[in-house]
Parts: C-alpha cells; sequence; structure tokens
C-alpha cells in the first residue's frame, strides 16, 4: 500500500510537470539563473580560500646559522627544530649550496662573485611549520623561540607581509560572508517564488484534492517531488553554464579550479532542498482549513 | 451540548448552528437531521446560508456554535487530520463542477479512489462501473473541457459516487445547465437516492423541486424556518414515530413503504430517453395519508 501511493505520488509529480511544460520551463530558468548567481559566488569563495591556503602553506621560516656555528651546532640546532611540535620539515641549506644557488641565479652576472675571497653567506634552515601554525602569531612566537637556540643568528619570516597579509584575508572574509548571505537569501527568495507561482497556477487542483479527501501529506508530496527535481535540474544547468564560463576564464586566471566533485554533490543536494521547501512553504497556507 | 451519536437510521445530525462572519451571522441556531437514504431539498435565496451549512457537514469550515454530526464524524471532537476521511465518506458536487481540465474523465473519476492507496485494478473497475452508472463510459479518455456542462456535472456526481459514500451533497448542481440537462440530473441523482444513498441538494429554485414529493428545508437569513415534508414517504415514516406504534407493527409498516417508495421511484431508476415519464411535469404528492400507490403515477398539473 505504501509503495504503491509512493509510486504513484512520483508518477503524479512527473505527469504534471509534462503537462504544465511552459510553467515548469519557465521556473526552471528563473532558478537556474539565480542558481548561477549563488553558484558563481560559492566558485569565487572556494577559489578565494584555495588561493588563500595556498600561500599560507608556501609560508616558511628562514634561520641563519652564526658564523662560528661548527658542524656539530648545527647538527644539534637541526635536531632541535625538528623536534619542535609546530614543524613539519626542517630544510638544511649549506653555505655552500647557498652560495651555488646564489650564483645560479645571478647567471651572467654571476662573475661578481669571483671578487669574494670567501664565501660570505652562513649557513641556513627553511623550517616549514605545520598545517594549523599558518596564522601570524603561532609564526611569531616559533621564530621566537628559534631565536633562542643554540648557534641561531637570526630568523626571519616576512613580518610586515604576514601582518599584512592576515589583515587583508579577515577583509575579504568578512565581505565574502555579507556578500554570500545577501546571494543566498536572494536565491531563496526568487526560488521560493518561482516555486509559488507553480503553486498558485494550481490552487484550483489542491482545493478539488481536499474535496474528494486527500490527506495533505498526498496533497503535497507531488509537489515537493516537483520542487526538487526543479531544483536538481536547475541547479545542474547552472552547474554547466558556470563550467562553461570557468574553462573560458582559464586563458585570463590560468589557476582558476572548478568544483571538485563532492563539493558539486554538496551543492546539488542543497539547491534540491532548498526546491523542496520552497514548494512546501508555499503550499502550507492553502492546505488550512478555515475555522 | 446535544448528544453527539447518530442513530443508525440517521446520517447526519446538525444542532444549533451557528456561524458568524464578523457581525453577519450566515447560519442562525439552525438544527435539522437527514436520514438514512433520505432525500432533502436545501432552498433558500443566495445568500440565505446554504453553501456555508453544506460546507460545515463536509468540514470545511467549522461552526462558532452548535455542532456537526456526521456519521461518526463529530465536528467538536473531530482532529483536522480526519477530515479527508470524511471526505471520502461524503459524495459533494458543485455549481462549477470542479473537475481537473488537465486529466481525462477517467482520472478525474479515479483520483478520488486513488487518493486512498486502492488497487490499480480495483480503480479501473470501479470508475468504469460509475462512468456507466452515469452514462459516460464512452467519453472516458476526454478532457472536461470537451464536455457540456450537463456532462461534465455527471463526471462530478461519478466522482462523488466512487468510494460508494452514504451521503451526497449537492451545491446549486444544476444552477449552470439548462433546463432538459437539469432534468437529467436530478434524475440521475433520485437514481442514486433510491440505491440507498443520502442526498442533501441545495438550490434556490423552490419552482424546481417543490412537485418531486422530497423533504424540502426553507432556509432564510440563516435560518429554517420552515421544514416541508412534502413528501409522501417520509411523512409517514415521522407520523410512525409520532403514534408510536408497536414494534412489531412498525417494522411491518415500514416494509411496506419501503417497497412503495421503490416503487414509486421506479420510473426514474432508468434515464433511457422515452422510458421515464416527464420529470417535470410530475404531480404534486397527495396529501399525507392518502393511498401511497398513487405516489409515482404521473397526473396532470394542477397549479
Amino acid at each position: 500500500m505504501f509503495v504503491r501511493k509512493f509510486v504513484y505520488l512520483v508518477q503524479e509529480a512527473f505527469h504534471t510537470l509534462s503537462r504544465h511544460k511552459g510553467i515548469t520551463s519557465i521556473s526552471v530558468i528563473i532558478m537556474s539563473l539565480s542558481l548561477l548567481m549563488l553558484a558563481v559566488f560559492l566558485l569565487a569563495t572556494d577559489n578565494l580560500l584555495r588561493f588563500i591556503g595556498q600561500a599560507q602553506r608556501d609560508m616558511k621560516l628562514y634561520v641563519y646559522a652564526s658564523e662560528h656555528a661548527d658542524k656539530a651546532t648545527i647538527e644539534r640546532l637541526r635536531g632541535k627544530l625538528s623536534a619542535m611540535p609546530e614543524v613539519a620539515r626542517v630544510v638544511y641549506i649549506s653555505r655552500d649550496d647557498a652560495l651555488a644557488n646564489f650564483r645560479a641565479q645571478l647567471g651572467n652576472d654571476a662573475d661578481v662573485l669571483d671578487a669574494l675571497e670567501t664565501n660570505p653567506l652562513p649557513d641556513a634552515f627553511w623550517v616549514v611549520p605545520k598545517a594549523g601554525a599558518h596564522n601570524r602569531e603561532s609564526i611569531a612566537s616559533l621564530a621566537g623561540r628559534i631565536t633562542q637556540l643554540d648557534g641561531v643568528d637570526e630568523v626571519r619570516y616576512g613580518k610586515q607581509f604576514l601582518d599584512r597579509f592576515t589583515a587583508i584575508v579577515r577583509g575579504i572574509y568578512y565581505v565574502d560572508v555579507v556578500v554570500g548571505f545577501i546571494v543566498i537569501l536572494s536565491a531563496v527568495f526568487i526560488i521560493s517564488n518561482a516555486v509559488r507561482l507553480t503553486v498558485i497556477s494550481r490552487r484550483k487542483s489542491i482545493e478539488i484534492l481536499k474535496l474528494v479527501g486527500a490527506t495533505n501529506r498526498f496533497i503535497t508530496m507531488p509537489f515537493i517531488i516537483e520542487g526538487a527535481f526543479q531544483g536538481g535540474i536547475s541547479a545542474l544547468l547552472s552547474l554547466v553554464l558556470l563550467f562553461s564560463v570557468t574553462m573560458l576564464s582559464r586563458r585570463f586566471v590560468p589557476d582558476l579550479a572548478f568544483f571538485g566533485v563532492d563539493k558539486a554533490v554538496l551543492y546539488l543536494s542543497i539547491c534540491v532542498a532548498i526546491g523542496s521547501l520552497g514548494s512546501f512553504s508555499a503550499l502550507r497556507r492553502y492546505l488550512r482549513t478555515e475555522s | 451540548m446535544h448528544n453527539s451519536t447518530l442513530d443508525d437510521r440517521t446520517v447526519i445530525g446538525v444542532y444549533h448552528l451557528t456561524r458568524t462572519y464578523g457581525d453577519r451571522a450566515a447560519l442562525d441556531d439552525v438544527s435539522l437531521t437527514v436520514a438514512n437514504g433520505e432525500f432533502v431539498f436545501l432552498v433558500g435565496p443566495s445568500g440565505a446560508g446554504k453553501s456555508t451549512l453544506l460546507r460545515m457537514i463536509y468540514m470545511d469550515e467549522y461552526p462558532n456554535e452548535g455542532q456537526v454530526v456526521v456519521g461518526e464524524f463529530v465536528s467538536t471532537r473531530m482532529k483536522r487530520k480526519h477530515i479527508p476521511r470524511l471526505r471520502r465518506r461524503v459524495g459533494i458536487i458543485f455549481q462549477d463542477f470542479k473537475l481537473l481540465d488537465d486529466r481525462s474523465v477517467f482520472d478525474n473519476v479515479a483520483i478520488a479512489m486513488r487518493i486512498t492507496g486502492a488497487r490499480g485494478f480495483d480503480v479501473k473497475r470501479r470508475v468504469n462501473q460509475v462512468l456507466n452508472q452515469v452514462g459516460l463510459f464512452y467519453k472516458r479518455n476526454d478532457r472536461p473541457a470537451a464536455l457540456s456542462g450537463g456532462e461534465q456535472q455527471r463526471v462530478a456526481i461519478a466522482r462523488a459516487l466512487v468510494n460508494s459514500p452514504a451521503i451526497l451533497l449537492a451545491d446549486e448542481p444544476t444552477g449552470n445547465l439548462d433546463p432538459e440537462v437539469t432534468e437529467d440530473i436530478l434524475r440521475l441523482l433520485f437514481r442514486i437516492n433510491s440505491a440507498g444513498t443520502a442526498v442533501l441538494m441545495a438550490t434556490h429554485d423552490h419552482a424546481m423541486v417543490r412537485n418531486f414529493g422530497q423533504r424540502i428545508l426553507h432556509l432564510r437569513e440563516g435560518k429554517i424556518y420552515e421544514d416541508e415534508r412534502t413528501g409522501l414517504i417520509g411523512n409517514l415514516n415521522d407520523r410512525l414515530d409520532a403514534v408510536q406504534l408497536d414494534r412489531e407493527r412498525q417494522k411491518r409498516v415500514r416494509r411496506e413503504l419501503d417497497r412503495h417508495r421503490l416503487e414509486s421511484v421506479a420510473p426514474l431508476r432508468t434515464d433511457r430517453p422515452g422510458v421515464a415519464g416527464p420529470l417535470f411535469e410530475r404531480a404534486p404528492v397527495p396529501p399525507a395519508g392518502s393511498d401511497p400507490r398513487s405516489a409515482g403515477e404521473p397526473r396532470e398539473e394542477n397549479e
């Protein structure tokens, strides 16, 4: 009995969709355009977060050993750095390697280095912090503690850059949240109105179903299924549109990435939920019995 | 409050019903009962409260005061989620038919059954049966828009009957139809009634219905001011109650009456043209107490 009813309701939903092709396609178009707006926003946020994450992952500390440090001190220093809890990776660059690198960077101008009698560069380490320690405070405290270590001359981590970077990221977050709020709100508003349009156009059949003794659940289910279907189709359409726009913009912003499968699925299911909830809320006031 | 159960001869009980909209009372202390298998006309000018009364009976609205009892459903104790169950036991038809334009005649009738979760096979069989009953089986695949007004009302009647209700409520069912078609529809309603379904039909047209010998309730300004039991059978039934015959004799007389009723309605039990007597020329029913056998005979109009 339950299965039979469910099958009937699903059939009913799709029959109605095909019977009202005009109004269905109008609301799908409206929904996919407003969802496109939402998708553009989400993709922009996604890419932004990725860029920020990238920049944070690239952060590292440069630790310069003092001139007098001998091999043993350097080895001990390396051990101590690796043992620190926030440190993910330590790369040792000997002064000879550093000079070779420098020479390579200078290219044709490398002959100026021949004027030097001794290598002026110190032994150095790159210290890459762990994922959790990519913020300004922990990097500063890490730098402080490294400075105290035996054989360390200087620690550099781009303090000014880091300060500015942190401020910009915070600003971007605020703007993103505000814009996101507006975009989501307007998408929900537009979608629920498009769905309401469908419901109003079928007020009469709702009334008739009530008169012949259909339960509210029976009346609502086809609408919810339809809403979910329209939400899903619209989301798919907006994703396809956005995908082609993204591929075209790759020419200008080569790093631009599209949603991964997990995010696309999440986005689709959110749109399905918005569609069905929109249907449900638009229906509710036609289902009440006055008293 | 009135005792809220009906005896087994009553299908609708309305007790001291009052319904107001703002200051205006649409219904003012209305009480009535409809017996099992009875045919009742609810007559009154528009605005008298006929539709409101019917709406209270199928519980689209609740009264401010008083109580409506339909079968085992009691308005004052009823949960809203049980309203659909009530509606499946009560057939309702309207002046504007209320058919779904986007599906076929068959589907329009079938939907009242499908909502109950009936099996596809049963739906098909029963829908074809009622479509046959209203004479529209051959139009089952048409859209309502392709039918005439009378045919559309027949579809609505078929839909109302498909769940075999004990009660049929009709709100001005002939309001949009011309006289010949009106006659057809009335004939169909009588036929349905003679098969045992109680019918409560609201109309503004007293002249149209006064000669059928059925009970007529006059509603004016929200009040019942006359309960006209012109009908022979209804009247005698009442008298039986009044004279308090002993039970054995009551039973016997009722059996007799039932037999007569079947006979008296017999000409109406078919709507094949040419077989039935002309409906509107039926004689006014003889005064109560005269020979019941003459009830069904056509007579000269004497008004």
